[in-house]
């Protein structure tokens, strides 16, 4: 018999009592009168910095102001024209590194933790990742309370791979001390449009 | 009457400033998951909902593991089954041999650990690079995770720069600073993620509905080990399937909450596919002694667990005695009760570790009994012949005087005799008593004399 039927059958073998599902549509979860606020806040709280761009303010003039000395951004997205590299065209995930500045949309925040829905949208996903910094543009009506709403809402493309992000990579290994940029971007700059 | 874990714990005491400061950092935690669990008036509901989904979905398995294995496949993934550690460590090597896999970077998976797989592949010339900073620095100190969450919390930052000097990882001698350590580490790991030829993750959750792996980090190892290899392999133990993404939501705001005082992880990951048309993603589903478990009508919710490490955290053995004072790799409330049934005769050294104060189990998320457990575990230490023989001994004594109320009353009524006799008699170390701190004091008048006094006096 095969491994799979053997541990299955262990299973159906086993199993005493068979447990209901519990409802799960009344669970009373948060809410905020502004969702928005709270999304900054959280986002703030977790590391990250949030920027409402003036009414007309080009993007590409705001990440130049954000990042003088970025000489590497790397985007797909078609409004950002100073991209120097394209997640799209790259040759390998590996010709990403040394990005400075990795430029990518997220679908959606999440009030109650400041996360932010990033469904892959490019061939190298390694540009969220690999870069120092990053910087997604968020829609700032599209913000949801709750992490059961969120998960209603996700959606994914053929690429198959999607990731909430929540401020920037961090790590308190050493000593209980906590530092910002452990593997992936030292910082997150969320850009509300 | 010492246990494996009293002899350790004695040890690991001897140091009381190092003591202090361990307890007073994991309570740290366990107070930051205070201010999120109170920070939610449906805290307690989430648990019990979540508590609720764990029992639907483990006692209905068979179930979900199917549906799974089906929507995952439909995905694209690969989906072995491993009966056991071995057949686990050879369907991994056989991958990564198959692929002529050199080097595999690797985010947290404490199945990988359960199953000694690291070794395993070593052994047959394939480099593993642990990505979590605090994996990678016990690997690099040789040594075995002391916590399930924070691996390498049991090291100073002094400890971990002369580490990072030896190993040539940092260039300024003497700087020990944990922000210029963790940037020497992230340029070194930088290196291999870039070099590697497979990346290897755990698995946080699996997704029946959707097929999807779900990996939570916040150092971004286990999405930086998955987007530059063409080669992904994820290790899931059989009871991290859940049905979809309504439980998701109930676990993933349980999870960092609980674990480390966090809102959510930086990074929560939803793994479907491999991550370009010519890689591959593989997923191993891992039984390893949970489908028997199941069938244990005291322990079977242990399966319930998460691995958030909270339990850990609050207990105020773990926090007094360190991870190192277990013989199971797992410590805490949750390793005590997931070795007893991995191996009782191996480590019932473990279930002294336990006050029965309870703390675990009115902060796990999932509500697992932990103390209950733990307690039960004890009852059955005669039959597995771990039983402390002195302990037995002592017991049948006691047995004797209580049963009988002329020995009883005799031998309340000379205990006083004691309080008499030379204090390096009383506490050598044949009396487990006296054993670090000083023996009771017994009264001349026993409680039931006094008791029938004063109720002599009422009458009166």
């Amino acid at each position: 018999m095969s491994a799979k039927q053997d541990i299955l059958n262990r299973i159906r073998a086993g199993v005493r009592d068979r447990h209901d599902m519990p409802v799960l549509d009344d669970i009373a979860a948060v809410t905020y009168p502004d969702p928005l606020a709270q999304f900054v806040k959280m986002s703030e709280a977790v590391g990250g910095r949030v920027i409402e761009p003036a009414a007309g303010e080009d993007l590409n003039s705001l990440v130049r102001q954000l990042f003088p000395d970025a000489r590497e951004i790397a985007s797909n997205l078609p409004e950002i024209t100073i991209a120097t590299r394209n997640p799209d065209t790259a040759g390998s995930a590996q010709a990403l590194d040394g990005t400075d500045v990795g430029i990518i949309r997220g679908e959606f925040g999440v009030a109650e933790n400041g996360c932010i829905w990033v469904p892959q949208a490019m061939k190298e996903r390694a540009v969220c990742f690999i870069c120092e910094h990053l910087v997604i543009l968020m829609p700032k009506s599209r913000i949801v309370n709750n992490m059961h709403e969120a998960y209603k809402q996700v959606s994914f493309n053929d690429y198959g791979y999607g990731t909430f992000i929540s401020g920037p990579s961090k790590t308190a290994d050493i000593a209980q001390v906590l530092v910002m940029g452990a593997q992936a971007s030292r910082s997150v700059t969320i850009v509300l449009i | 009457m010492s246990t494996s874990h009293s002899i350790k714990a004695k040890a690991f005491l001897k140091d009381g400033k190092y003591a202090e400061w361990h307890d007073a950092t994991f309570w740290g935690v366990r107070t930051k998951r205070d201010n999120m669990a109170f920070g939610l008036d449906e805290w307690e509901q989430l648990r019990e909902k979540a508590s609720a989904i764990k029992r639907h979905t483990i006692s209905h398995l068979d179930e979900y593991l199917e549906q799974f294995a089906v929507n995952a496949e439909a995905n694209g993934a690969i989906v072995h089954w491993a009966a056991d550690a071995a057949e686990f460590n050879k369907i991994v090597y056989g991958i990564l041999s198959g692929h002529n896999v050199r080097k595999v970077v690797k985010s947290k998976s404490m199945l990988t650990e359960e199953c000694e797989m690291n070794p395993y592949l070593e052994k047959r010339g394939i480099e593993v690079v642990e990505t979590d900073l605090g994996e990678r620095i016990i690997q690099l100190k040789g040594q075995k995770p002391s916590h399930i969450v924070m691996p390498a919390t049991h090291l100073s930052h002094d400890e971990v720069g002369e580490l990072f000097e030896e190993k040539g990882i940092s260039d300024e001698i003497g700087n020990h600073d944990p922000t210029y350590l963790t940037y020497r580490a992230r340029l070194s790991l930088r290196n291999e993620f870039l070099t590697a030829e497979a990346g290897m993750t755990g698995g946080n959750f699996g997704i029946a509905t959707t097929g999807d792996i779900v990996v939570c980090t916040n150092e971004g190892n286990a999405d930086m080990s998955t987007a530059c290899p063409k080669l992904h392999i994820a290790a899931v133990g059989l009871e991290k399937i859940i049905p979809d993404y309504d439980c998701l939501a109930v676990f993933q705001r349980l999870l960092a909450r609980s674990g480390t005082g966090q809102p959510t992880t930086t990074y929560t990951s939803h793994f479907r596919k491999a991550r370009c048309n010519d890689g591959e993603f593989h997923i191993v589903l891992v039984d390893n002694g949970r489908s028997s478990w199941i069938a244990d009508p005291d322990h079977w919710e242990a399966l319930k667990c998460i691995r958030c490490g909270e339990c850990m955290n609050t207990c105020p053995v773990y926090r007094r005695s360190g991870g190192y004072s277990y013989s199971y790799f797992i410590p805490g409330p949750i390793g005590i009760n997931l070795g007893m049934l991995r191996n009782p005769q191996e480590h019932s050294g473990n279930v002294s570790a336990c006050t029965l104060c309870n703390s675990c189990q009115s902060v796990c998320p999932v509500k697992i009994d932990l103390g209950d457990q733990v307690y039960k575990w004890r009852q059955k230490l005669a039959e597995y012949g771990t039983a402390s023989k002195s302990k037995k001994m002592m017991c049948d004594t006691m047995s004797r005087a209580f049963g009988s109320e002329s020995r009883y009353n005799t031998a309340t009524g000379a205990a006083h005799l004691l309080n008499n006799m030379p204090h390096g008699l009383v506490h050598c170390g044949l009396n487990p008593w006296a054993e670090g701190h000083e023996m009771m004091k017994f009264p001349k008048k026993p409680f039931h004399k006094v008791f029938e006094d004063l109720e002599k006096e009422d009458k009166e």
